[in-house]
């Protein structure tokens, strides 16, 4: 049953709107059998074998991952937009976007990242590797090409130097300076918070309120059906009810994002016309079933990535609570504009006030210290030759 | 004949050999004249010209075509090597768009010669010059009631980016040389003399032939580099990635700009340029494909020297023992082929545009 509910979705949605009026998934989630996977201590993030971890990568990816020169027009670098103080991500509704532009959805924390088999809210990619590629060569991204952004590394003494230490090339492949960017990204997971500390045998970790909330995250209110295993994440698509972005009613810039999205993306002809909402995960397949489907997030970290959502229409946890508990509907009456791919999961839970409190207290122990890093100055540009030289180049035409 | 000459490589060579007969070939090429009419519809002109202007039209907003061909500066601008998209620098001189619609051939090293239309992608497009994704381009215009209007009025319909590279030509059809002294026949003496020298002891007509002053072909003069392309980060990081993308081989490591090469590959072509139009120069310093030469007594210098110095130079090059009063005729000629500015209205948009993307009304009821 399991199997059905991790790869039919349409079938998924009988099955569990019976489960969920027995309370069996909390249930079975309990005694360990045949549920969702129970919340787990987080292990070490999985390294994918044509991408070993190595000081010199992580230390060449953590400068490219500082550096604006990887974009457009030298000003939008991934730490542009996924902010260390903004929980390294952008905090607000959409993130940012290329000079020009703004996004048109809310920006992910890079921290624990390394965890997902699926990227971006749509699951689009599969790893960081091509995460950073998605993100540096997006027009409302990065807005980079390879081209220009090899040329740039090129001229960087620094990256040519740390470049040959990674990977041993003469000259930095845009490719590598993913592969060296993901390493570092690697390397910003974190696995000492509250709850990790609880799963692991420190009972004093998680106060008495937290205790309470994870009963009732794992069963009256039926989180882990979704928001499960060491991730918290199951990372399955699901319409959950979210709103779209409020912004596209009233900002011009954002209509923009939003219709260059539903035409790069492919849409036909009519949906481009029509569609208002995000159809997420619609992308991937183009099944009319998928519409309004974004991949579950991870829990982790969440205390530092306000606002919540893939359109970011929730400013505190305490919103997305009230959200869930009013059966996926926002408190000003907005819902998904995909009533038919809506989950049956999703249903009022009739949560009290001391419930609310309590589930918000455990969701933070999902969360551990703040993580900062000191960014590096960036290296300079050099000349790639003497005037001697060009003036001996000069003379031999 | 010598219109061949520029078609046909080895015969060239062979041909030169024989001797610098001037007069002769200057007889056998196309003659100078005053350039053709081109007829331009209104509407979609006036739509290209604010489309020209408008900042919009670049990934970041940060420039428009005419922040590199500049009307005031001669629709180029009067540095050595264009500005290139913010972030990066340029390898190149941007060339004056008067009179672009009569070429056949773009881009100093000629490496466009389809359309206008395709000429324009390449700008707007191209990542170190205007680095725009044309969806979003498209969609930037759509959120602009005055394109919607424009293109209606223009019989486009819905704005698309296939419109906009329409539209934009359209417009460059209207930038034409204006009365021009050759043109008005108004040439002083000085002018004329220097005409007569343009034909004959010069030489100039051989390539600067046709109403256009170029034949439109490539060829090595010998300019110098310009150092500032390589010694300058950001000129270079924008000379390597348009060489990587290109193609060029061995990219990190190229000291000089291959010009023509980039088209055929034929190593004969390093350093060879496309013939620029002469008219409109008066506007248009610096000279050359990497604005290497400052003025055009500096320009006529340099072609009475014989040129620069390259192996491969042009054998239609050698020193032409022009006298000073020689040179400043040349020079009255060649302003000669210089009109009005054409800094108006007429061919400028300065209306202003719009501070930010008004909301359309109502969007979640209309149609997008």
């Amino acid at each position: 049953m399991k199997r059905v509910i991790k790869f039919r979705p349409v079938l998924m949605a009988a099955v569990a709107g019976a489960m969920i009026a027995t309370g069996c998934v909390a249930q079975d989630a309990k005694k360990g059998m045949s549920g969702p996977p129970p919340l787990a201590p987080l292990g070490p993030p999985p390294i994918p074998m044509d991408n070993l971890q190595s000081p010199a990568k992580i230390g060449w990816g953590k400068y490219l991952f500082f550096d604006p020169r990887l974009g457009g027009d030298a000003s939008t670098g991934c730490s542009t937009c996924h902010q260390p103080d903004q929980g390294w991500s952008w905090a607000e509704d959409i993130s940012r976007g290329y000079p020009g532009t703004v996004h048109w959805r809310s920006n992910q924390t890079i921290i624990n990242s390394a965890y997902y088999g699926k990227l971006f809210w749509a699951g689009s990619v599969t790893s960081l590797e091509k995460q950073a590629k998605s993100a540096s060569k997006g027009g409302v991204a990065g807005n980079g090409e390879t081209d220009i952004m090899e040329a740039r590394m090129a001229l960087i003494p620094k990256y040519v130097e740390l470049n040959r230490k990674a990977f041993g090339t003469e000259w930095p492949l845009l490719f590598d300076a993913y592969r060296a960017i993901s390493a570092f990204e690697r390397t910003l997971v974190q696995r000492d918070t509250p709850l990790d500390r609880y799963l692991l045998g420190d009972k004093s970790a998680l106060s008495e309120e937290q205790i309470r909330g994870k009963k009732i995250f794992e069963g009256k209110a039926g989180c882990i059906q979704c928001h499960n295993g060491a991730l918290a994440s199951d990372e399955n698509f699901y319409n959950i009810g979210v709103p779209g972005v409020k912004r596209w009613e009233e900002d011009g810039l954002a209509q923009i994002t939003f219709r260059f999205e539903l035409y790069a993306k492919g849409s036909p002809e009519e949906m481009y016309r029509t569609l208002k909402d995000d159809p997420g995960a619609y992308f991937r397949g183009k099944n009319k079933w998928d519409m309004g489907k974004f991949r579950t997030p991870s829990l982790r970290y969440a205390v530092y990535t306000a606002p919540y959502m893939h359109s970011g229409q929730f400013d505190t946890l305490e919103d997305v609570v009230d959200f869930y508990n009013a059966g996926g509907v926002a408190a000003d009456g907005r819902t998904t504009s995909f009533p038919e791919t809506k989950s049956p999961l999703i249903k009022p839970l009739g949560l009290t006030d001391q419930e609310k409190e309590d589930l918000v207290a455990f969701i933070e122990a999902f969360s551990g210290d703040e993580i900062t890093v000191e960014k590096p100055e960036m290296p300079p540009y050099a000349a790639r030759f003497t005037k001697a030289q060009l003036q001996a180049a000069q003379e031999a035409k | 004949m010598g219109v061949r000459v520029t078609s046909g490589r080895s015969l060239l060579a062979a041909m030169i050999g024989v001797g610098m007969a001037f007069g002769a070939q200057a007889a056998s090429v196309p003659d100078l004249g005053p350039l053709p009419p081109i007829k331009v519809n209104k509407a979609k002109a006036e739509l290209g010209k604010r489309l020209f202007f408008d900042k919009r039209l670049s990934g970041d907003a940060g420039i428009a075509c005419g922040t590199c061909h500049d009307p005031k500066q001669g629709w180029t601008q009067n540095k050595p090597l264009s500005d290139g998209y913010p972030g990066n620098g340029h390898f190149r001189n941007a060339p004056t768009l008067v009179n672009v619609a009569h070429k056949k051939v773009w881009n100093h090293d000629g490496r466009i010669g389809t359309s206008l239309n395709d000429m324009t992608r390449e700008m707007i497009t191209e990542d170190y010059i205007m680095n725009m994704d044309m969806r979003i381009m498209q969609e930037r215009v759509k959120q602009d009631p005055v394109y919607l209007k424009m293109f209606k009025d223009a019989g486009y319909g819905e704005p698309s980016n296939g419109k906009v590279r329409k539209a934009i030509p359209e417009y460059l059809k209207s930038l034409t040389s204006r009365n021009a002294p050759f043109d008005t026949g108004k040439m002083s003496g000085a002018a004329k003399k220097g005409l007569k020298l343009f034909k004959g002891k010069a030489g100039c007509i051989q390539c600067h032939n046709g109403p256009l002053v170029s034949d439109g072909k490539a060829h090595n003069t010998g300019v110098p580099e310009n150092f500032d392309v390589f010694l300058n980060p950001n000129n270079h990081q924008a000379f390597i990635a348009f060489a990587m993308f290109q193609g060029i081989e061995n990219y990190m490591n190229l000291k000089r700009d291959p010009g023509f090469y980039n088209v055929t590959l034929d190593p004969a072509d390093v350093g060879k340029f496309m013939t620029p139009s002469l008219r409109e120069l008066k506007y248009t310093a610096p000279y050359m494909h990497n604005g290497m030469l400052k003025t055009l007594n500096d320009v006529v210098a340099f072609y009475n020297a014989g040129g620069g110095k390259d192996s491969k130079k042009s054998p239609l090059l050698k020193p032409l023992g022009l006298s000073n009063s020689e040179q400043k005729d040349l020079v009255a000629f060649l302003l000669s082929l210089s009109g009005d500015q054409l800094t108006t209205a007429k061919h400028v948009w300065q209306k202003p545009y719009p501070a930010e993307y008004a909301a359309i009304k109502n969007w979640k009821n209309v149609r997008n």
